[in-house]
């Protein structure tokens, strides 16, 4: 039983535990803080001796060189199904709006030039006026509606399609990892990557490699009381036991991960900050405190600042927008965070010059169902909302928004427009390739111009 | 084919990696003696276990699972190192990967996971009703609260696509099991949650139609519906499968494990039983072929270099290794397999063998400890043996006999830093005993 005479207050649990987080995991450990907390007995610092620095910028710019001005695709995964009506209010269906949302729905939309729709104040929050003043600049197009015919309404089937741009049950490798097997490069990790721990769907490949990484500074190796010739001995060796091919999954997953982690602590060595803690990829503009999903794009800003060959990116907000239950709250707590830190991480692009090579494509698993339930919540349904960001996105309302009184046998809101659809339009208009050989039937989905 | 004739220790190490959490040698030895039959019946016998040693304390104090962060973390992998029923310990592992709640206060997920673990080898109608019951799940999964004006689907979704079924059933069937399960409520105060209760009032006891089926069904003919559904005894059976080895499921085994289960009234523990028996567990012992999950890499790891949890780092290392515990990252639980490996989470692992290496503990290696004469073939077993024995391929043996001729390949034989070297390259080969790719399997 949780009476507070038991367990000390629930927000001071969650408090420690995000200072505890955050003193381990943003100040990652040099090696002489390890030294100076006695876990080693080293004293020396290892700085790259064997592998000359020069080589791994060598070679990782040699793909950047080809290739300068390469776009970039960023995905921006909204998980838990985020709410339409809510988020993207059609204050030209007003009347139908208030009826289905009367005791939930939002009263102070802000209206949206002039679109007929108005947006959840939440979107005006962050720099330069959120993710609402990025809409005034000509920076978003908005695709309302947007699903699949039958929407299955499980979140991991759901999910599981939009990762592989698939629709079915079968596993399957992601789209930009199918995107990535057909136009990557055969030894650059680094080409696709997660900002998480594990590898995104998304990226999963069939061939090329693809790297999940957290930052710079996160993707380093060390041994305690290992060092200079001695630290070289080991590596070279963790890569000679990495090198084998087994064919089992296990055994193949278990030596690429290491050979690839071994890649990219090479090429990302130079980038992580100095023992004083200077980090070299500090942001040229002020991300929001406390932001997941911030701190997320931050890092993938700083890291598409260097000559990485990145060509697609996967980030997962932190928020949950399955909101069954208390929708008020959490959807505005959940689109402030996504606001501030779209907002910012445009901002940071446009300051360090990346503006017109990198397009986010922004997305969630479903819509929710028109009609609330008891629990101040909405259940799951179709119809969700996505959108194309960036200083090339083509500006606007580019899908029909759901007529309110026209729903399906469920009660769910009509969809307008298939994520194929638009992954094929990402494919050829920003990416310049094939979408066939990435989408199957890819000629039936139609095309919608998303570039401007 | 494992039978009591050709059983060996090396038999021995992959059950206990699959069912529990590695083999010491001793335990290597013992079982090894015991056979087949004794070991596997030892595995499954009842009773949650008890604690070998002392119990554990961080930082010079006891565990406080409830109130420290991390701490129900410790608490749990505490378990893992010291219980006598790995196997118990396992399949409440299992259990919170298939019933995967996250985001409650921690008492609520602490009781949860004792419930799970008393229930964890018993009746599976049973267990899923006490989950259905259980505070954590409800607040969850929106089961309390959901009442005859607007059921809320989340729970009655979740019970057929991840609990029970996989398929085999309609949207209709969720909304209509979803009416069925109206009528829990959560008591709240201003002292916070104060327990769910079930309300007759908030129930909707009209008719329903389920699965072709239709009557005045509750919350418990719900469950009775799911569990002698056609697809519920394959889905599970497969499930239990997949957990202990990663071999494909052949249609003949499949279908004597469904009519094993289905004989015993939808029972864990003679489903588990035949599979720690089927000799798909124990294929190519030379090559293990399944991914650790980090839980296991590292309770199977302390174990090894025999050392209990006396650091609170072990809560945020499984977390960049992609498995917090009581936080899975979502009611589908962990995707597990070959996916635990990305090349952020493989360095993590690297990194957490770190932390077994401090000084005094086990595997430290003191500045002058090693003798700079051990030949390679002396000093991978000297490093062996610290890590609990554990075998390795010829391949990785070789490699690592390379690498200690080639750590003294540019140093005269007069050089000071042979001392150095010796003791460096010692510290190395126990790592990568520990954290190479093979480490990574069992």
């Amino acid at each position: 039983m949780a009476s507070p005479n038991v367990h000390r207050a629930c927000s001071d649990f969650h408090q420690t535990s995000e200072a505890t987080r955050r003193r381990y995991l943003e100040t990652p450990l040099t090696r002489r803080q390890v030294v100076a907390r006695g876990l080693g007995t080293g004293l020396a610092i290892y700085a790259a001796n064997a592998i000359s620095l020069a080589q791994i910028l060598e070679s990782a710019e040699a793909e950047a060189v080809a290739a300068p001005d390469a776009p970039v695709l960023v995905s921006v995964f909204l998980p838990g199904g985020c709410d339409l009506l809510d988020t993207l209010v059609p204050l030209h269906q007003y009347g139908a709006y208030a009826d289905l949302r009367g005791r939930l729905g939002l009263r102070e939309a802000q209206p949206l030039g002039g679109s007929g729709l108005g947006f959840h104040p939440a979107l005006g929050k962050g720099l330069r006026g959120g993710v609402k003043g990025l809409f005034d600049q000509g920076k978003i197009g908005f695709l309302p509606g947007i699903d699949y015919a039958n929407p299955d309404l499980s979140h991991f089937h759901s999910r599981h399609f939009w990762d592989t741009g698939l629709v079915t049950s079968r596993r399957a490798t992601g789209w930009l990892g199918r995107w990535l097997d057909h136009n990557g490069s055969p030894d650059n990790p680094l080409q696709g990557i997660s900002m998480s721990s594990g590898l995104s769907p998304l990226m999963r490949s069939g061939s090329k490699p693809v790297a999940a990484v957290s930052s710079p500074n996160d993707a380093q190796f060390w041994i305690p009381g290992v060092w200079g010739e001695g630290f070289d001995r080991a590596m070279e060796t963790y890569g000679e036991l990495a090198s084998r091919r087994p064919t089992p999954p296990g055994p193949a997953a278990a030596a690429s991960a290491a050979r690839m982690a071994r890649t990219v602590a090479d090429r990302l060595m130079p980038y992580r900050s100095d023992d004083n803690g200077v980090d070299p990829l500090a942001p040229p503009v002020v991300y929001p405190q406390d932001n997941e999903l911030g701190k997320r794009l931050s890092h993938l800003a700083g890291m598409l600042s260097l000559p990485l060959g990145i060509r697609v990116a996967s980030v997962e907000a932190a928020g949950d927008f399955d909101t069954h239950d208390n929708q008020p709250q959490d959807l505005e707590r959940n689109l402030t965070d996504v606001s501030e830190a779209l907002s910012a991480f445009q901002a940071d692009l446009e300051a360090r010059g990346l503006a017109n090579r990198v397009l986010t494509f922004v997305w969630s698993e479903f819509g929710r169902r028109a009609q609330p339930n008891e629990s101040r919540g909405t259940d799951h349904g179709a119809g969700g909302v996505a959108w194309v960001q960036g200083t090339r996105a083509r500006a606007g309302v580019l899908s029909d928004y759901p007529e309110l009184t026209k729903l399906d046998a469920q009660d769910n809101l009509a969809v307008t427009i298939d994520f194929r659809r638009v992954y094929c339009s990402l494919i050829e208009q920003w990416l310049a390739a094939d979408a066939g050989a990435v989408i199957p039937n890819a000629a039936g989905f139609g095309r919608l111009r998303l570039v401007a | 084919m494992a039978d009591q004739a050709t059983w060996s220790e090396a038999h021995v190490r992959r059950l206990f990696w699959r069912a529990g959490f590695g083999a010491t040698p001793a335990e290597a030895a013992r079982f090894v003696h015991a056979g087949k039959d004794a070991t596997i019946k030892w595995l499954l016998s009842s009773g949650s276990g008890t604690l070998r040693g002392a119990p554990p304390s961080v930082e010079g104090k006891p565990l406080d699972p409830t109130n420290e962060w991390g701490h129900d973390v410790l608490w749990w992998l505490d378990r893992m190192v010291r219980s006598d029923r790995p196997l118990v310990e396992k399949m409440t592992l299992f259990w919170h990967d298939h019933f995967a709640t996250r985001d409650q206060d921690t008492p609520l997920m602490l009781r949860q996971n004792r419930m799970l673990r008393a229930r964890s080898l018993g009746s599976f109608p049973a267990l899923l009703r006490s989950v259905t019951r259980d505070d954590a799940m409800q607040l969850f999964l929106s089961l309390a609260d959901s009442s005859k004006e607007a059921p809320n689907e989340n729970f009655a979704r979740e019970l057929m696509e991840l609990f029970t079924l996989g398929h085999g059933y309609s949207e209709r069937d969720i909304r209509e099991a979803a009416r069925a399960l109206t009528g829990f409520r959560a008591r709240w105060s201003n002292r916070g949650f104060g327990g769910t209760y079930y309300d007759r009032s908030a129930h909707d006891a009209r008719v329903k139609r389920i699965f072709g089926k239709r009557g005045r069904y509750d919350w418990q003919d719900v469950l009775e519906l799911v569990c002698s559904h056609r697809s519920h005894a394959p889905f599970i059976v497969g499930k239990l499968w997949s957990y202990f080895t990663p071999m494909p499921l052949d249609r003949v085994t499949r279908k004597r494990l469904v009519e094993r289960y289905r004989r015993s009234g939808l029972k864990i523990k003679p489903v588990v039983g035949a599979i720690l028996a089927h000799p798909a567990l124990y294929s190519d012992l030379e090559r293990p072929d399944m991914v650790k999950s980090p839980v296991v890499f590292v309770a199977g790891a302390l174990r090894l270099v025999g050392r209990g949890v006396d650091r609170g780092d072990w809560a945020w290392l499984l977390d960049n290794m992609g498995q917090a515990l009581f936080r899975p990252p979502s009611v589908a639980g962990w995707e597990g397999g070959p996916a635990w490996l990305s090349t952020n989470t493989i360095r993590a692992r690297f990194t957490a063998v770190n932390y077994l290496f401090d000084d005094g503990g086990p595997l430290a290696v003191a500045n002058g400890a090693i003798s700079s004469s051990l030949s390679p073939a002396e000093a991978v077993a000297l490093a062996r043996r610290s890590v609990g024995d554990q075998p390795t391929s010829a391949e990785t043996n070789a490699t690592l006999e390379r690498m200690v001729v080639r750590f003294f390949a540019d140093l005269k034989p007069d050089d000071w830093r042979r001392q150095q070297r010796a003791d460096m390259c010692q510290r190395v080969l126990r790592h990568l005993l520990l954290s190479g790719p093979e480490a990574q399997l069992h």
